[in-house]
């Protein structure tokens, strides 16, 4: 039999939009629903990124005048030009490589905390284990909004303030990734611990050189995650930075509104906000090979 | 071979925080200076940070722009540390800093220094809004008004262009323009709505407090709306929803009342010719275009030493007497030297600082309350004009969120 | 060879434990104090007992009371809407993707998944301008009349849309994820048994990734409760506040015009995390409970 490609076979089961089932083992006919599907979503989906690119393109005259167009009338570079020549005020380049540094950093550090403190929660047998996991997991819940002045000013008194560890540090203590590494680890047979051990092996060796591997998977979706979620904060670097210079690029942008908190100037928001995810999207589509290829839950995914 | 991991880690965690204690800069020698100054804005009064820099001052002047200042503000007053020396605050935030004690007077150290650092070298009400109970805290920037734009084209097509003739337009001349206008045109937007309420409680002869206490539910409101209804009861404003800035761009509105901030942004707009004027009055015998103001204020500081204080005095003393670059952004500059100067006669705001009556119509609330209030009429404005919602009831609940909301401030806990 | 169950557990879990007693715990139990005082963020809280749950709770004419009330409603209609959608259309996107063997797969999920990485500001401009009357799509190709923002049902559509647009993309990933790890033989040894789509989809596939589908529908839930940014940008809470959720209230009393009112913020803060924390207690004991 064949092993469990990515690519799955025709005669997987496929329920349309509708819900109906589409004559049970005629495959053609699922197929072409879920291109259908597929197709239409996309368009939905792509538009209006085409229309922001476009956008960016545009001049404010053109903004405003009536009607819908898709593609700018007079294709305009001005908007990208006074972007990247503004350095003072708003050094878009200098924003992102903030982003890059911070979210990057991040992610090499949240990988590494939720791989090891996963491994604690599953392999590591103490009294209270499963008790405390709950409870933290359980406190992880309240919404941090009002918590932004204490945090200040822990962060203050750590003498962090302005700098990028506030910005990398904090985010490690979530609970989210963990719950689900945790969960992936429970998966992992303990037959496989048992023999390691048999043969002398200690906690870290097990972990590092058994399940460290077999949770390849989840680490590298917990990576995506924690990348774009830290590149996408941006409440939080307002309060933290004064320096221009050092804010990631998603505050940064909250720099273009001009003083009562609008967005008057909108094809230079937009050349802004598609500069901004650019390297996102790059690593997002380079990432990706990597995903369709590698990814196989199975072995941890059980209920 | 744990052991190699626990070092490892160790290792990080101790460079992270040694790592992170470095990085200071001698702050002796610079003066952090705050504004909330984003956009197009903050790049003008960065050019007049550079330009003072230039002129190599024994004390530089770093300016930080920041988004959501006043957060900021809370968090380092809170923590006591990384206060700025030097900062832009709107006027309306001065009766509650000084409350809560976190101003220090301007008077005490910064005045002395540069003796023409005085009221009489600047707009009256900009100066004033910085007086409390006679000390004076702060020294302006400019006034930032409500005003209200008119497209030149669009007046002459429709023959309006003598309701500019006294300098105001009132509301019934506006209603005079019932039925004439084209399918999709309108008369006047809702930018700022709120503000334009404001406006006319001042043109009406009434005030949003009595003795202190708001009043939001009381005749004079009600008047206000009643007669800014007028319009969009009679089809002349934009319709609810749709962005009426974005449509006197497109050339559909004959007026817009925004801020004299967006004449630039107007400017960039092809075939847009357009003017500027007084916010709309129910009478013609007084106008009035709310404002508020930049104020160079200081947040209380101990590690902000007297050298400094000096040296903000002299930037503050270049700011009075170089703040044309700030005209670029289309705001009312309030020193008089520069606002009276030949050169600012070439900018469109200066039409509010031509004459007595003018400057006179550039009213800043006061009210130590004032941001609550206007908080309410900004949630509550556009639903009541449009006649949404009951406006007797509306009233009532927007006296109450103010009272809700001033009960439950620390001010009252005192 | 006990010596070594002494400090494992503090190596392994350790670090974590302490990043969270720094980071959440104490901010948390900090911004639960804050929610017994009065408190305007420059100067001391001063305390008030339960002053401010009283008011929010119990006093039907206080202006926070409507607000927490309208707040917590509007969350929950978004909740409603939302969290569903956000389940199902990964789902189905996910299966179909599974089901086609073309390179197109790669191109399909970026398409999907870059709009979330689209800053909300742009994003909500981007949008606004495509339902605008005059300059969007919604006026000129399809010759609608309607002021979306400004009008219901449509200004809980612009906001779900908005929130679809962005967020499929990361459930998405699970799923598919999951779904490739699905052991092909089940699926073919229930064709031999006769089964039909539908029913392989209900008795194999969903079983099969039952955890990914609990994780995902209790942290989207949970997010969706701290839904802030569309509300704020598409409608800014209009029309005359149907939109205007709890966390918007809540960041307005901490973080708007005029003195602060963090004391009062706080406590609608508190009151939000327990309604989560109940819902997603709930969710997961129920979805647990339906195993097999």
């Amino acid at each position: 039999m064949s092993n469990q490609a990515v690519n799955g076979l025709d005669n997987r089961p496929v329920v349309n939009r509708t819900g109906k089932v589409k004559g049970s083992s005629n495959v053609s006919i699922s197929k072409y629903v879920s291109y259908a599907f597929l197709l239409i979503l996309c368009v939905i989906w792509i538009i209006p990124v085409i229309f922001g690119i476009s956008t960016s393109f545009r001049s404010q005259t053109e903004v405003v005048s009536s009607g819908f167009r898709l593609f700018p009338e007079t294709w305009v570079f001005e908007n990208y030009v006074t972007i990247l020549n503004n350095t003072s005020t708003a050094p878009i380049l200098r924003w992102l490589g903030n982003s890059l540094f911070i979210a990057t950093t991040h992610t090499i550090l949240v990988v590494i905390v939720i791989s090891i403190t996963g491994f604690g929660y599953t392999r590591i047998n103490f009294k209270g284990r499963d008790t405390l996991f709950f409870t933290l997991l359980g406190i992880s819940f309240f919404p941090g909004v009002v918590n932004l002045i204490p945090s200040y000013k822990i962060i203050d008194s750590l003498g962090w303030v302005n700098t990028s560890w506030a910005m990398i540090i904090p985010g490690l203590a979530g609970m989210g990734n963990i719950f689900l590494v945790r969960q992936f680890m429970n998966g992992i047979p303990k037959e496989l611990d048992e023999s390691a051990k048999v043969d002398g092996a200690s906690d870290f060796r097990i972990f590092a050189q058994i399940i460290l591997p077999l949770v390849k998977p989840i680490l590298i979706v917990c990576g995506l995650f924690s990348f774009t979620g830290s590149w996408n904060d941006f409440l939080w670097p307002v309060i933290v930075y004064t320096d221009v210079d050092k804010m990631p690029v998603t505050a940064g942008l909250l720099l273009l509104q001009d003083i009562y908190g609008n967005y008057r100037m909108i094809g230079q928001l937009m050349g802004s906000a598609i500069l901004a995810i650019v390297p996102t999207l790059l690593l997002f589509i380079f990432a990706q090979k990597y995903f369709v290829q590698s990814i196989n839950l199975n072995s941890g995914i059980k209920g | 071979m744990k052991k190699k991991f626990g070092v490892v880690l160790a290792t990080v965690l101790m460079l992270t925080t040694v790592l992170a204690g470095c990085g200071g800069k001698d702050d002796s020698k610079t003066i952090t200076f705050w504004t909330p100054l984003t956009g197009d804005d903050g790049a003008y009064m960065d050019q007049i940070v550079k330009e003072y820099n230039a002129t190599n001052p024994e004390i530089k002047v770093k300016h930080v722009i920041t988004a959501d200042m006043y957060t900021k503000i809370s968090t380092v007053l809170a923590s006591s540390k990384g206060v700025p020396d030097l900062a832009i605050i709107h006027a309306d935030r001065v009766p509650g800093f000084v409350k809560q004690g976190v101003l220090e007077p301007m008077q005490d150290t910064v005045l002395p220094a540069q003796p023409e650092l005085k009221a009489e070298n600047y707009l009256p009400q900009a100066w004033n809004t910085g007086n409390i109970d006679g000390t004076q805290y702060t020294v302006p920037l400019d006034i930032h008004s409500n005003v209200m734009y008119y497209n030149k084209d669009l007046l002459k097509k429709y023959n309006a262009e003598s309701f500019l003739d006294d300098n105001v337009v009132t509301i019934d001349e506006m209603l005079s323009l019932q039925g004439k206008l084209d399918e999709g045109d309108y008369v006047v937007n809702d930018a700022l709505l709120g503000w334009v309420i404001l406006a006319q409680i001042q043109n009406l002869g009434g005030d949003i407090q009595v003795d202190g206490k708001p009043a939001v539910n009381s005749p004079v409101f009600k008047q206000a709306f009643e007669d800014v209804k007028k319009i969009a009861d009679a089809g002349l404003m934009t319709p609810f929803g749709e962005d009426g800035y974005l449509m006197f761009q497109s050339q559909n509105v004959l007026f817009s009342t925004d801020g004299t901030w967006s004449s630039t942004a107007h400017a960039g707009v092809e075939g847009l010719n357009f003017g500027v004027t007084n916010i709309y009055s129910p009478t013609a015998d007084k106008f009035t275009n709310r404002s508020s103001s930049h104020l160079f204020a200081m947040l209380k500081n101990d590690k902000r030493t007297d050298e400094k204080e000096v040296g903000i005095a002299n930037f503050l003393e270049y700011v009075r007497t170089n703040s044309m670059e700030w005209a670029k952004a289309g705001q009312n500059v309030a020193s008089n030297v520069v606002n009276q100067s030949p050169e600012y006669q070439n900018y469109m705001q200066s039409f509010f600082t031509s004459n007595e009556k003018e400057i006179e119509s550039l009213y800043i609330y006061t009210y130590e309350y004032y941001p609550y209030i206007a908080e309410a009429v900004d949630t509550y404005c556009a639903d009541i004009v449009r006649g949404n919602v009951d406006l007797d009831e509306t009233l009532a609940t927007m006296q109450k969120f103010v009272e809700d909301k001033i009960a439950e401030s620390s001010s009252a806990a005192k | 060879m006990k010596k070594k169950i002494n400090w494992a557990p503090a190596f392994f879990v350790g670090p974590h434990v302490i990043l969270f007693a720094v980071f959440i715990l104490l901010p948390t139990i900090y911004g639960i104090y804050a929610s017994f005082t009065k408190w305007n963020l420059m100067s001391d809280p001063v305390w008030v007992g339960f002053d401010n749950y009283k008011a929010i709770l119990f006093d039907g004419k206080s202006t926070f009371h409507t607000q927490f009330f309208r707040g917590l409603k509007n969350t929950l209609i978004f909740v409603g809407l939302s969290v569903p959608l956000l389940i199902v259309i990964p789902l189905m996107v996910a299966v179909a993707l599974e089901h086609k063997k073309v390179k197109m797969k790669s191109l399909i999920q970026s398409i999907l998944y870059i709009p979330g990485l689209i800053s909300i500001s742009a994003a909500a401009l981007i949008w606004l301008l495509i339902f605008n009357k005059q300059l969007g799509i919604t006026g000129n190709l399809f010759g609608s009349q309607i002021a979306w923002p400004a009008n219901q049902p449509y200004a809980w559509i612009i906001i779900i849309v908005i929130t679809l647009w962005g967020g499929i993309g990361g459930n998405m990933i699970i799923y598919r994820a999951s779904l490739s790890g699905v052991a092909q033989e089940l699926y073919e040894s229930a064709e031999l048994d006769g089964a039909g789509s539908i029913k392989r989809f209900t008795s194999i596939t969903l079983p099969s990734i039952r955890f990914p589908l609990i994780y995902t529908f209790v942290m989207t839930t949970a997010g969706a409760f701290n839904v802030f940014g569309q509300p704020l940008m598409m409608t800014d809470g209009g029309p005359r506040q149907s939109t205007h959720v709890l966390m918007m209230y809540i960041r307005q009393l901490a973080f708007g015009n005029g003195e602060s009112i963090a004391g009062m913020a706080s406590a609608m803060a508190v009151l939000l995390g327990l309604v989560i924390l109940v819902i997603s207690a709930l969710q997961y004991y129920v979805m647990n409970r339906n195993a097999t």
